[in-house]
């Protein structure tokens, strides 16, 4: 557990973001000086980036946004005043939990490019999410992204793409996108969207998660009003789609009802949910099982947050419930480290006591908010859900793996060929391997997996093209392992990591 | 090519250098933001394999947005705030 060189702190916190800023706060509240790591150059994770300092006004950007400018306050304010040792541009490329004594060593990398082993007492993780990996023929081509990282240009410089984007997918940041890109003069030129119809029939079918979604949805509803009465087109029941150009993207095609189209266009924005972050999850061994509900693997967390001894995983990246969810989940897997440290003190022992009153009432107050939010989310998860089969009905030739080139077509081959598991794919094709590290191919790999033993060897390949596995043939299947290196490190950072004497810089630390 | 909206917040500019020329840009863009704005998508990257690439993430996961930054090849351009006197080569090779 002790590596020579290493710094001390009793909570790490992994992540700025409202989770981790939230959580930061509470302990702050208990007397506790955290130590927070996250990626950024400021706090706010990638929902409340730059808020301190907006691009724009809230009239394009969205009152959501600006809303996270007290939190990001607080935490700033907090850090300032020395309360909290947060460190900005900090990754961290390897995170172990001691299973028997708890505790966790990080390894963490520096924005001047020098790393440290850092020693946690206890570490609450709110890593965030990620966009889903939507894989469609030409998704690699210059002049298709995601979604979310046409949003980052807003906040980090008010950046539009220089024409009218085609926006494509599902899921409410597709829509609050054009609905920024719209306020802002800039009005998307088309929307394609996987989802058949608005979603009446599943509203319908679960009327108390639609009340309690209604605020969600009336959000949802002013921006679809807004788009329309601007002329904005939305064709519904996308069934493939095509990004199509020499050195970059010229032409969008897409099919729906059986036909194709086409469409001149430079920019395609892509949206298709977003999911936990999985690396550092994953990496700290926490187990994991599908969600049928988010389509995603989920982090397998106990009532107080709490995962594997000493570490607590709250906010997006524990499960997909948005920024509100996260602050609050923040303050709950704070409460619980609380509850666990005073249980685990000499006098707590001796007095046989366990928390304090006022946490049970915090705690109850928090948890009931965060069950009505997290019930209204299962109805979003049901009118955003990626459609079954999606891979499957675009072309063999579609990439799955970037970072390796390899095709859908390559995969199921190897499928055939008696690949059962994602490790052993990645073996065979080298999916997986490259520098993202399978976190845009791992969930579309086990899919095609899970869909092919699902409809047993014998099967046609053609029958297999509509299963939706479920949580026991996703589970069955599994990811990736992931190994450290959790993010990409070059080797000399990773030399200066191993030798003790370079990276000891601060005098807090013991010789 | 990116536009900056005419609403935004003024704010300091850097001046960095991208392939060899010098260019103003605004303070607080992450790398491959200021790339993207000043030349665009194409010639960003090219793949190993040959094709075409430019950043998809915007968020330190896809890796598509890998550049040269002060002679480090490789660097993740959407995690590195640009910085005055900032030399970027963008690693567009041959198609």
């Amino acid at each position: 557990m002790s590596e020579p060189g290493s710094v001390f702190t009793e909570v790490a916190i992994i992540g700025a973001g409202a989770a981790g800023m939230a959580a930061a706060l509470r302990l702050v509240e208990a007397g506790i000086r955290p130590l927070v790591l996250d990626q950024a150059p400021a706090p706010g994770g990638q929902i409340y980036r730059q808020v301190a300092t907006p691009a724009l006004g809230g009239e394009i950007l969205g009152p959501d946004y600006l809303a996270g400018q007290p939190l990001v306050g607080r935490f700033a304010d907090a850090a300032e005043q020395g309360r909290i040792d947060y460190r900005a541009r900090h990754r961290v490329w390897w995170a172990e939990a001691d299973a028997e004594l708890g505790g966790v060593t990080l390894g963490v990398l520096d924005g001047g490019g020098s790393s440290r082993i850092w020693q946690a007492q206890r570490l609450l993780v709110a890593s965030g999410a990620m966009e889903r990996g939507w894989p469609f023929p030409g998704w690699q081509l210059p002049g298709v992204m995601q979604a979310g990282a046409a949003q980052i240009l807003l906040k980090q410089g008010a950046l539009f793409t220089g024409s009218a984007p085609v926006l494509a997918g599902s899921g409410p940041l597709l829509y609050l996108l054009a609905w920024q890109y719209l306020r802002a003069g800039r009005a998307p030129r088309l929307i394609l969207d996987t989802a058949a119809g608005l979603g009446l029939g599943e509203m319908l079918r679960r009327p108390r998660q639609s009340f309690r979604a209604r605020g969600y949805l009336s959000k949802g509803l002013a921006m679809m009003v807004a788009l329309r009465r601007a002329g904005v087109p939305v064709l519904r029941g996308l069934e493939a789609l095509r990004a199509e150009g020499d050195e970059r993207l010229e032409r969008v095609a897409y099919r729906r009802g059986g036909r194709w189209e086409s469409l001149e266009a430079d920019w395609l924005l892509t949206h298709m949910g977003v999911v936990p972050e999985p690396q550092l999850n994953r990496g700290l061994g926490i187990e994991h099982g599908w969600s049928d509900d988010q389509q995603a693997f989920v982090a397998r967390r106990g009532p107080r947050l709490e995962t594997l001894p000493g570490v607590w995983l709250a906010g997006d990246a524990g499960g997909i419930g948005g920024a509100v969810n996260a602050e609050r989940e923040g303050r709950l897997a704070a409460l619980g480290l609380l509850e666990a440290r005073l249980e685990g003190s000499f006098e707590a022992q001796l007095e046989g006591s366990s928390t304090p009153a006022s946490f049970a009432a915090e705690r109850q107050a928090l948890e009931r908010a965060r069950a009505k939010d997290l019930d209204a989310r299962r109805l979003l998860d049901a009118l955003f859900r990626p459609p079954a089969g999606w891979l499957r009905a675009q072309s063999e030739s579609t990439l799955v793996c970037r970072c390796e080139s390899v095709t859908r077509g390559q995969l199921e081959q190897a499928i055939e060929q008696g690949a059962f598991g994602p490790n052993q794919l990645k073996a065979f094709t080298r999916c997986g391997m490259g520098p993202c590290q399978g976190r845009l191919c791992g969930d579309s790999v086990a899919r095609l997996l899970a869909a092919r033993t699902q409809a047993g060897q014998n099967a046609d390949p053609r029958e297999v093209r509509d299963i939706e596995p479920g949580a026991e043939r996703m589970d069955a299947v599994g990811y990736y392992h992931i190994r450290p290196p959790l993010c990409a490190i070059t080797l000399g950072e990773l030399a200066a990591a191993a030798d003790p004497g370079a990276n000891v810089k601060t005098s807090s630390s013991p010789q | 090519m990116l536009i900056r909206h005419d609403k935004a917040r003024a704010v300091d500019e850097v001046t960095i250098v991208l392939d060899g020329v010098s260019q103003r840009v605004p303070a607080g863009l992450s790398v491959a933001a200021a790339v993207l704005m000043l030349a665009g998508p194409a010639g960003y990257r090219r793949h190993v394999a040959g094709g075409p690439r430019a950043p998809l993430c915007m968020m330190g996961v896809c890796h598509d947005c890998l550049i040269t930054i002060d002679g480090a090849p490789n660097r993740q351009g959407c995690l590195e705030p640009v910085r005055e006197g900032m030399t970027i080569a963008r690693q567009g090779g041959q198609p």
